[in-house]
């Protein structure tokens, strides 16, 4: 159940998918979207029967599959009117938004909606993965000119495609940080209120630092010293910016986004009193259980690897450039592991806010994403993502690359960004948050602001130095 | 307002009934909208007694109005404490011992130092009156008002006499406090009931109310000079609104038919250093006569005007300015039966008389981020014209501009006659709870648990709570208004001392946000400057200094247990 199955061409690339979705792999999962329930099979519908996931044993491999099966169905299928594709009165905005009035073309690839399908993006080099320039996205609020229908920066900003692979660990991680200063926060107000006296304390999660705040014994926060995390303490692990809290909360918003098709548990009555607020005609549609399989099946994407297959020369060449790659200072923010106490993915995310279900608003699956993955002498599991989850500034005025947008998103400025996490990247060219770096050593040179003295130290190796870590990068991937 | 002390009166109720019924006849088009709420129906669960609160408002007819709680910290915990008004019962203190997110608890205390006659009193509301940033309290009482200066951990002490404030010997049921432009300590409205003392009581002898000005430049506030604000038309409640959005406030009052003559709704336009001046007919005001008993204020409409809901006896009136009114002008429609919230008879058992309303507050009670109207109701007494099973209402705002009854499915449906009330959250936890003071009967404690029943409960929408601190006089700010930005839409709330029905309350300011998971803030400070954009997350207790680069997050203290 495990290996990798050729599947149809998709934009004329051949696509891997995972065969351990099902027996019968893609093939299996075209049938099922053609296969709804009450449908006919040459039903031009795609998005197929919901599972019920209360009925599941997630203990028992068989159910497990069956709901992971189901996400990447959603992940692959072609969403079509008759699903309910398109959002003719609702922007892409997260906070469910009219649209004053129906835009002139249903589907455009700048405010959207701008994909048929989730794979339409994210299949580089297999579904789940990154997304070359032609599969950018372009990011707004969805608030002020949401239609926009130009590429000026003033209105959104360029995002390339990131891949999902481990992003169920990513999770984790987030979850356990944001946990640890959160329990920093509480922990300097009590002292704060027994002492009567101001009590500053470090923010430090898995090694990373998060700056400091201050508590003063009247209940306040002094937030001011805070580094690269929301004022919330709330670790946001997705998105380029750093700025999406779940797996959960990113599909919500990427399926209204960019397909238009949404989500009961955001869009539906209880938040908007409408069942079809996007005025698309299609009521539901997507159930709270398709939601939780596509976080399923996107929590489970194994974590990207390394090459194994490599020849002696690139071998010993990639090992001298990791060793080069601390030295000069990159794992500093792109952290070769961090540790993480427990591998049982559990959904809904306990840090989501109303809008994404929360735990005791849905039945909560969990899974166990351990395989795999090495322990460290604490026994805690090592998840290699080679990133900090947390925001630098990365751009300052001597080069601006990675500071060409001029939207801020979220509260987080325009030019600071969540580190980007290095597995997968020797599969995932090009590179910048952009995709308008076509090599590594383009955007490593391009770092700036926070990372200034790491990339002048590499600029300042000689050439055959700097291969050696290019050798290092190009063994990160998706396997 | 009616009350039935005297037999007659039968013509007037026979009318209102009449009235009544013929809304009901005409009711149909508006209960063929009987969509179902789809929004969280907030599960209130009744705790009074397990918290420690045991109160009644009571007394003879003086005190068939009247019944008010305040809402507010006196001991800087961050915990609203309560205190309540008892008729001819002692007023009562109650500290706020409740652990954060959990069961409500309170301690009783006593509200002021021995020898206080703290009987007669029909409503409390909390303002800073000296700018020490130690609530105080105003009492009004059928005799002499009070006006109690906070000291730390809850203790009151008269000042009526420190700060030269002639209580009166009025029936006096309400009250409101705004800080005028440049002065450094409030002004006070207190309204006046009946006259009780003068020929032919109680019909057609209202008192005039009165307006406290302070006295400039005075280290320690001096009310030596109020001012008579005449005619007085029986009111049951005031409110400083600055309905124009110039900066200035005015003054709403509302009164009850029942007992004037020639009477209607008040707004009386204060100017500084001049005389009150009542809006007239010339100025597009239209004489609105109601059986007025308590007001509220928001904008529901998204004018960025305050609406205003008068409760009365039957039909609930929700008052918003005319979409045709000059600058200037208030000229107000009335609302209510198009967005059904007239909430005219009661909602649930058999009854088919008119309801009574007394307290009104709207607020955002399931965190949806649209605003709902709680109104107090209650019999007067026994008035046979009027339903006596008269549960309170709380009305979900729906996306579609209306209102919808859900305080049955709450569970706030109790056969109590309700007076004052204040929407607030008592245990720190992002929902608002409900406390109402009910004649003759305990007060109602309501714990807000979430959505569901209270024996499975989920959490609601994001809230975020929101109080402001200046320097100066008026160090919380009353007059300021809080506009918070949620995708393209903003909610707003107008920090006001007065209204309702002899209650109030101030602290932290609730808005729901819904799916929203970040604001926001922009705030109008009484001056009328406006504040640079404060970005906070939801979910968060956040004070805003004014100057202040960003807002500051405040968390609750941790869990304590309530006194054994």
């Amino acid at each position: 159940m495990t290996g990798e199955a050729r599947l149809p061409a998709v934009r004329g690339m051949k696509i891997r998918q995972r065969a351990g979705l099902s027996g019968l792999a893609l093939a299996g999962v075209v049938l099922a979207g053609s296969a709804l329930a009450d449908a006919p099979p040459w039903s031009e519908a795609t998005r197929g029967a919901s599972l019920d996931v209360e009925t599941l044993d997630l203990a028992d491999p068989a159910d497990r599959d069956r709901l992971i099966d189901r996400g990447a169905h959603l992940f692959i299928a072609k969403f079509t009117d008759l699903d309910g594709a398109g959002r003719p009165m609702a922007t892409q905005a997260i906070v469910p938004t009219k649209r004053r009035r129906p835009p002139p073309m249903p589907f455009q690839r700048l405010a959207g909606p701008d994909a048929n399908a989730c794979a339409s993006c994210h299949h580089d080099p297999v579904i789940g993965g990154a997304g070359p320039f032609t599969a950018n996205a372009f990011v707004t609020e969805g608030f002020e000119s949401a239609d926009f229908d130009t590429l000026d920066p003033q209105f959104s900003n360029e995002r390339g495609t990131n891949h999902l692979f481990g992003a169920g660990l990513i999770e984790l991680l987030a979850r356990e940080m944001t946990a640890d200063l959160q329990a920093a926060r509480d922990a300097a107000l009590r002292e704060a209120r027994q002492r009567g006296e101001a009590v500053e304390t470090d923010l430090v999660s898995k090694g990373v630092a998060f700056g400091s705040l201050t508590a003063r014994p009247d209940g306040r926060i002094d937030l001011s010293k805070v580094d690269g995390v929301d004022t919330d303490l709330v670790i946001r692990p997705f998105s380029q910016k750093g700025v999406m809290t779940s797996l959960r909360q990113f599909t919500v918003n990427a399926m209204n986004h960019h397909h238009g098709m949404q989500a009961a548990e955001r869009f539906g009555p209880r938040w908007t009193g409408e069942t079809d607020f996007d005025a698309d005609g299609v009521s539901g549609e997507l159930t709270d259980d398709d939601i939780t399989a596509l976080v399923a099946w996107q929590a489970t994407r194994p974590p990207p690897g390394r090459r194994r297959d490599l020849p002696p020369d690139w071998q010993a060449l990639a090992q001298a450039g990791e060793d080069r790659f601390s030295a000069i200072g990159c794992a500093a923010c792109h952290v070769p592991a961090l540790p993480l106490d427990t591998a049982l993915f559990t959904d809904p995310n306990p840090f989501d806010t109303a809008g994404t279900l929360r735990p005791g608003e849905t039945t909560q699956i969990a899974l166990d994403l351990s395989a795999g993955l090495a322990r460290d002498d604490r026994g805690r599991l090592l998840v290699p993502l080679f990133g900090d989850l947390k925001r630098h500034r990365i751009a300052d005025d001597q080069r601006d690359r990675l500071g060409n947008e001029l939207l801020s998103q979220r509260f987080v400025d325009r030019d600071v960004f969540q580190t980007t996490e290095l597995w997968g990247v020797g599969s995932t060219a090009p590179y910048g948050h952009r995709g308008d770096l076509t090599t590594l050593d383009a955007a490593i040179r391009a770092h700036a602001g926070s990372a200034r003295d790491a990339r002048q130290a590499y600029e300042a190796l000689d050439e055959p130095d700097r291969q050696s870590i290019i050798a290092f990068l190009k063994t990160l991937v998706i396997e | 307002m009616t009350i039935e002390r005297v037999g007659g009166s039968r013509l007037a109720a026979a009318l209102i009934a009449t009235v009544v019924a013929a809304l009901c006849a005409i009711t149909p088009a508006i209960a063929n909208d009987d969509a179902p709420i789809t929004a969280d129906i907030p599960a209130l669960h009744e705790e009074a007694a397990s918290a420690g609160i045991d109160h009644v408002y009571d007394g003879p007819w003086e005190y068939f109005v009247g019944g008010g709680v305040a809402a507010f910290d006196c001991n800087a915990d961050g915990r609203p404490d309560l205190a309540f008004a008892g008729g001819e019962r002692p007023a009562a203190l109650y500290v706020n011992r409740s652990p954060t997110g959990g069961a409500l608890a309170f301690e009783h205390r006593p509200l002021g130092p021995d020898g206080t006659d703290l009987t007669a009193v029909t409503g409390l509301w909390p303002v800073d009156i000296d700018g020490d940033r130690i609530i105080d309290l105003a009492l009004t009482r059928v005799g002499r008002n009070l006006l109690l200066r906070g000291g730390p951990d809850c203790t009151f002490t008269p000042a009526n006499k420190a700060w030269s404030f002639d209580g009166g010997r009025a029936w006096s049921t309400g009250f409101a406090a705004t800080w005028e432009a440049g002065n450094a300590h409030p002004t006070l409205a207190v309204g006046n009931y009946v006259d009780r003392s003068a020929p032919g009581a109680p019909w057609g002898t209202c008192h005039d109310n009165r307006l406290h000005r302070p006295a400039q430049a005075t280290e320690t506030p001096d009310y030596s000079e109020p001012t008579t604000l005449s005619p007085g038309y029986c009111s049951l409640s005031l409110m400083f609104t600055d309905w124009a959005n110039r900066g200035e406030p005015a003054l709403r009052i509302s009164n009850d038919r029942h007992y004037y003559r020639g009477g209607q709704e008040q707004l009386w336009r204060l100017t500084p250093d001049r005389p009150p001046r009542l809006y007239r007919a010339a100025d597009g005001w239209r004489p609105l006569k109601i059986w007025g008993m308590g007001i509220a204020a928001a904008d529901i409409d998204g004018d960025n005007h305050p609406d205003y809901a008068l409760t009365s006896m039957g039909d609930t009136r929700i008052q918003t300015l005319d979409e045709d009114a000059e600058e200037g002008r208030p000229v107000y429609t009335d609302i209510a039966f198009e967005i059904g919230a007239t909430a005219h008879r009661p909602y649930a058992g058999e009854e088919i008389r008119p309801s009574t309303g007394w307290h009104a507050e709207f607020d955002d009670l399931n965190n949806d981020s649209l605003i709902d109207l709680f109104i107090a109701k209650g019999n007067v007494e026994a008035m046979p014209d009027f339903a006596a099973y008269d549960p309170d209402n709380l009305l979900i705002g729906g996306w579609d501009n209306r209102f919808r009854e859900a305080g049955d499915r709450a569970g706030i449906a109790l056969d109590r006659r309700g007076r004052g009330a204040s929407v607030v959250d008592l245990n720190l936890d992002g929902m608002l709870d409900l406390v109402v003071v009910n004649r003759s009967a305990p007060v109602s404690l309501f714990r807000n648990l979430g959505v569901g029943t209270p024996d499975a409960t989920r959490p609601m929408g994001n809230f975020l709570a929101v109080r402001l601190e200046q320097q100066g006089g008026n160090p919380f700010a009353v007059g300021s208004r809080i506009a918070a930005r949620i995708g393209t839409r903003v909610l707003t709330r107008d920090i006001t001392v007065g209204g309702g029905h002899g209650s109030g309350e101030l602290g932290f300011v609730h808005f729901g946000l819904g799916t929203a998971e970040r604001a926001e803030l922009r705030i109008r400070w009484p001056d009328g400057d406006w504040s640079h954009p404060y970005r906070v997350f939801a979910n968060q207790f956040v004070i805003v200094e004014r100057g202040a680069p960003d807002a500051t997050y405040w968390y609750p203290p941790p869990d304590e247990r309530p006194p054994r």
